[in-house]
Parts: structure tokens; sequence; C-alpha cells
């Protein structure tokens, strides 16, 4: 690898980990959130210098609207609704401390015990091709079977978020919450 | 291509189609007095942006307000690399390349969703949450009939998938890609009737506090993610630099601009949509439509 791609390897990563750092140090749910999509942001960007292109895209495609997701539901969670106001991200400092180095100690052992196979892949591979023969060759049954699964998830969303149903629309007669406390309360 | 080539490339491309789009937003609009006006109004529309006093609000998250258009803007120009202009010419057509086209045009919720909460103001919040609700509903179909296109050319590269058009293009192909991506196309950009995070109803929603140079970079970026969308339309469905007697790049430049044309027109012809009534559609008559495009698609490769 060039000198230039294992700068470009050792930027991400740093970077990956500051943004991870960061996740914990702000002090809002969608700072956090978005802090930790620039760390998978980070990893995708690894992921495509080490030429598996598409991986590392669809990685960084997906955590866009997962992570926008999750702030919403973490915000939606929350005492202040617009998540605005400044909070502490972080609890039981103890056990998040003991599990945070325990887990850190596991990594860093298996990183320098394990071995690593290391036989580069042969120059002109096209590893979207070959992750897709993967996909649908030996590991066949076990994508297929989630993908089926998926897709049956999806028509099933589209079937319950339809808007018609046995009693008319779904959001017939329904009322939306009032604003103002003192009318919600009566 | 050559790093400050490519960098001045996009850049100019980026800058040249935001101009057209305003020139055509105004040519279209129910306000134009002739063609001096379309030319004269965006350069007088961002002088007195330039001008303009900056808002305040109260404890924004500054950092994110500043952040948000400088992200849209470079999304537009991640997503305009992957096209090659000419046979040759292309800043980085990569293998993945509509797959990183799809990430940055995704990647554009986390801009309008910052866009809109960072002021700390109820209007631009609401207009963040639609804009996520809409987004949540398109990006599905979007991204599908987008990597259809990939299908006949048995490759993510957009040069393959220009180069699999030689004869006939995948607006022939598959009929229902197109549709498809315009609508959702126009609702990546928030656009036309899809302008549902920047509503009049939420008197200026997502956008309401930006002023000044921020409000200018917010819509010359809008105007950016409306440009690489319809240059990458016209390289995955209208054949890109393919055609006859004039050279590649103008055939790319046509074909873009009709693109644009069309986004901008919807702007003017179509009322806006609620965002509940662009939810229904987009689960419902959408993700259906392009499932079906994928697997016409997938059956006429077989």
């Amino acid at each position: 690898m060039s000198v230039l791609g294992v700068t470009a390897i050792v930027v991400f990563g740093v970077a990956s980990v500051v943004t991870g750092w960061l996740v914990f140090r702000t002090d809002s749910m969608v700072r956090a959130a978005y802090w930790l999509m620039a760390s998978f942001v980070g990893v995708g960007a690894m992921l495509v210098t080490l030429d598996s292109q598409f991986l590392g895209l669809i990685l960084i495609l997906m955590m866009a609207g997962e992570m926008t997701i999750m702030a919403i539901f973490m915000v939606m969670y929350m005492m202040n609704p617009a998540g605005l106001n400044p909070m502490v991200m972080v609890h039981q400092h103890r056990t998040a401390i003991a599990a945070g180095v325990g887990s850190f100690l596991l990594l860093a052992t298996v990183a320098l015990v394990a071995d690593f196979p290391a036989d580069p892949a042969p120059a002109g591979a096209d590893p979207t091709a070959e992750l897709g023969f993967e996909l649908l060759g030996r590991s066949m049954l076990v994508f297929e079977s989630a993908g089926v699964a998926l897709l049956a998830v999806m028509i099933g969303a589209v079937a319950v978020a339809g808007k018609w149903g046995r009693f008319g629309d779904a959001d017939a007669g329904s009322v939306e919450p009032p604003l103002d406390p003192e009318e919600a309360a009566s | 291509m050559n790093p400050v080539v490519s960098v001045l490339f996009v850049g100019g491309v980026l800058g040249i189609g935001a101009y057209v789009v305003a020139v055509l937003d105004r040519a279209f609009g129910p306000v134009s007095r002739g063609p001096r006006d379309w030319f004269v109004w965006p350069i007088r529309r961002a002088a007195f942006l330039a001008v303009q006093r900056r808002t305040e609000t109260e404890r924004p998250d500054a950092e994110a307000w500043i952040l948000a258009p400088a992200l849209l803007a470079a999304l537009a120009a991640a997503g305009l690399t992957a096209v090659p202009v000419t046979p040759s010419l292309a800043v980085a057509d990569v293998s993945a390349g509509v797959v990183l086209f799809g990430a940055a045009m995704i990647i554009v919720m986390v801009a309008v969703f910052l866009q809109g909460w960072s002021p700390n103001s109820l209007f631009p919040l609401i207009g963040a949450y639609r804009f996520a609700a809409m987004a949540l509903s398109f990006g599905i179909p979007f991204s599908l009939v987008v990597l259809t296109t990939a299908i006949p050319a048995e490759s993510l590269s957009v040069g393959a998938i220009v180069a699999s058009q030689e004869g006939l293009w995948n607006v022939v192909r598959q009929p229902l890609g197109l549709p498809v991506y315009l609508v959702t196309g126009a609702a990546v950009a928030f656009w036309g009737p899809f302008r549902i995070p920047e509503g009049t109803d939420l008197a200026g929603g997502a956008v309401l506090e930006a002023s000044g140079s921020a409000r200018a970079v917010w819509r010359i970026a809008r105007a950016g993610v409306l440009v690489t969308l319809s240059v990458m339309g016209a390289a995955i469905f209208l054949g890109g630099h393919l055609g006859p007697v004039l050279p590649g790049w103008a055939w790319t430049a046509l074909k873009t601009l009709v693109l644009l044309a069309v986004f901008v027109w919807s702007g003017h012809a179509f009322a806006r949509m609620r965002v509940e009534r662009f939810v229904w559609f987009g689960w419902v008559v959408l993700l259906p439509v392009a499932l079906v495009d994928v697997f016409a698609s997938g059956i006429l490769a077989l």
C-alpha cells in the first residue's frame, strides 16, 4: 500500500477514535448522535481506502439515516422536547469505566495475540463482485433468509402505515394534541 | 484528474449550475419581467444577502449552524465527482460510483436536520423533523431506482452505466425509473411540491432563522444538490455523454439542462404537499413502484 494510503488510513482512524470519544464528551443528544455518525464515516472511509469501496460507502449511507432516527428517538424520550438544553450524557460512571477499560484490554489482547492471515488480495480483484458471489454463493441461505425477512418487514410496515383500515382512514377522526397545557388537562 | 483542476471543475459546475437554477426559477416564476430580469435577479438577490444583517437566536448550536450549509454544499460536490462528463473526463469514476452518489444524497437529511435544529427556534425545528419524516419515506425508493440502473451495466460505476446505454437508454429500458427518480430527486433537494421543511406555512421552516451569507450559501448549496441530481439523472437514465454529432460534454450539459428545467418548473406547476400525505405517498406508492422497477429490470437482465 502506498504512503498516501497508509496516511489516509491513519488520519481516518484517528478521526474515528476522536469523534467516537466526543460522543461522550458532548452535552447534547443530537450532537452525540452525529459525532457517532462522524465516527462511522471515518470507519467507512478506512474501508474505502482498503479497496472495499462498496462496503465502506454502504456503511456511510446506512449510518446517515440510522443516526437521524436515533437522534429523534433520543430527543423524543427526553424531558426537554427540543433537545437543545445541555444535559449530562453519561451515567453509572464506575460501571462504565470498568466496562470501557475491560473491553479495551480484551480487544488489545486479541489484536496482539491473534494470528491474522496475511494473504493480500490478488491485484485486479473486484471486491464488489467477490462480495456478490459470496452473498449468493456459500452464504446464500443466511443472507437470503435475512433478505426475505427484511422484505416481509418492509411490506408489513407499508401495510401497517397505510392510511386505510377496516374503520376507514387511519387518521380519520384523530385530533392533534393541544399545545396549551390547560386545554390538555381539561 | 489533477486535484486542483478537480476542485475548480466541481466548484465551477456547481456555481454555474446554481446560477442557472436561479435564472430558470425566475423565468418560470410568477414575477417574471423579461429575459434581462431573469439573469440580473439572482445577482441582485445574492448581493442583498451578502450585505444583510445576520439574525441571532438564543443559545443556538453555533458550530452546527455554520456547518449545515457547508455540509450541504460538500454533499452536492461529492455526488458530482462520480459522474463522467465526457467518455474520458470524470473527477473520480470510482467502481461504486452510484453508491457514493446515494450516500451523499441520503446525508442531505443530516444537513437539513442540523440546519433546522441548531438555531434553537420552533419553526426551523418543525421543519427539521418534517424533513426527517420525508427522507425516511423517499430514501428507499430513491436508492432503489438509482441502484437499478446498475443491473443492465453489471457495474456500480457511473461510467459503465453510461456505456451500457449505448443503443438503448435506461429511460426506455426502465420506464419506471426516471419518473420515480424525478419525484424523489425533487424531494431530496426539498424543491417544488416537496418544499415541505421550508414551507411558507412554517414562515420558511428550517431556513427561517438563517440570514445573510449563511442563507445565501444554503440556497446555493440546495441549488447545487439539484444540479448534482440532474447531472446524475442525465448520466444514469438519459445516456449521459452519448449522442450523435455534438461532443460528449455538450450532450451532458444539454440533458442536465432539460432535467434541471423539469425540476425547477415543478416548483411552479404543483402545489406543496402536506408532509403526512407525502409519507403515505412515499411508502404506499413510490416504494412498490420502485420495487417493481427492480424486479422488472432483474427479469430483463436474466
